[in-house]
């Protein structure tokens, strides 16, 4: 599924300009240590961080997007980072628990 | 390095505690990577340092293993990765940082010796290794992953960077 189809599909809030890569699973953590060794490459990443070192973690990770939930707005930096290495961040107002229960709805 | 293509995957994955230590007297600084459940704060003399605690994060150390051919990179050398935003013109990293492109970044691969006393860092076989697994997968020809010993560093202590590590998060709560 392309990121364009998640975010019409979920009501995502684009934050910054993003890329319509395939996204072919998910992963879900607030930990920047865990992402770095649990995401997979072309992951929609769902969490609640805002910290930039989450843009760092994910962009090793080569996560296809980024879903900040519970309606939480990074700072100007943090999508400016997420800008330049090319990750697209969205937000949503669902919980993590509703937010994962509409992807499985989606066929994840 | 065989010459075959390698298919790196993280192995004996362990999560712990970043712990940075600074030398009372003269002001160097060190870090390690502790497994232990408790994080240690005891200040303690190690030869000319006295080292003090400074602060610790969550972190996680790997290694690297080749699917193919089970060939095993240790990475005990290696303490943290920092994102680099350096931008000191007299740094060999910063200088990297310049010359890539929009979507390419530079990752500084962190030691656990800041001044690099002991001539140590990680090792060369740590880096190749890096730089293969996070590009591996790679379809995005735009996108590139650099991974440095940190001894490329004009001065890791004042090199900008975003280190990987859960320092701050809790501001969430």
């Amino acid at each position: 599924m392309k990121v364009s189809e998640i975010v019409e599909k979920a009501h995502l809030k684009p934050i910054n300009d993003f890329k319509d890569k395939e996204v072919a699973r998910v992963y879900i953590s607030d930990m920047v240590s865990d992402i770095i060794t649990g995401a997979k490459p072309n992951s929609v990443l769902v969490t609640l961080q805002t910290h930039k070192s989450l843009i760092a973690a994910a962009n090793l990770a080569n996560v296809a997007m980024i879903v900040i939930v519970k309606g939480r707005q990074p700072a100007d930096d943090v999508v400016e980072l997420a800008t330049k290495v090319g990750i697209g961040v969205f937000t949503s107002e669902m919980d993590t628990w509703g937010f994962a229960k509409r992807l499985v709805e989606l066929g994840f | 390095m065989s010459p075959h293509s390698h298919g790196w995957q993280m192995t004996d994955i362990r999560p712990g505690y970043l712990v940075l230590e600074g030398c009372f007297e003269c002001g160097a600084r060190t870090s390690f990577f502790t497994p232990e459940p408790v994080r240690p704060i005891d200040e303690y003399r190690e030869g000319q340092h006295f080292w003090i605690y400074q602060g610790s994060f969550q972190a996680v150390k790997f290694h690297l293993e080749c699917s193919s051919c089970g060939a095993r990179v240790d990475l005990d050398d290696m303490t943290a990765l920092m994102l680099s935003t350096c931008q000191d013109a007299r740094c060999a990293v910063a200088q990297l940082n310049a010359r890539q492109g929009g979507g390419s970044t530079v990752y500084v691969a962190l030691c656990a010796d800041s001044r690099h006393a002991s001539g140590h860092c990680v090792s060369p076989e740590g880096i190749d290794a890096l730089n293969e697994y996070f590009n591996q997968d790679n379809e995005d020809p735009g996108r590139k992953v650099t991974v440095v010993p940190c001894k490329l560093c004009n001065d890791v202590d004042t090199c900008a960077g975003i280190i990987i590590a859960d320092a701050g998060l809790t501001e969430i709560y």
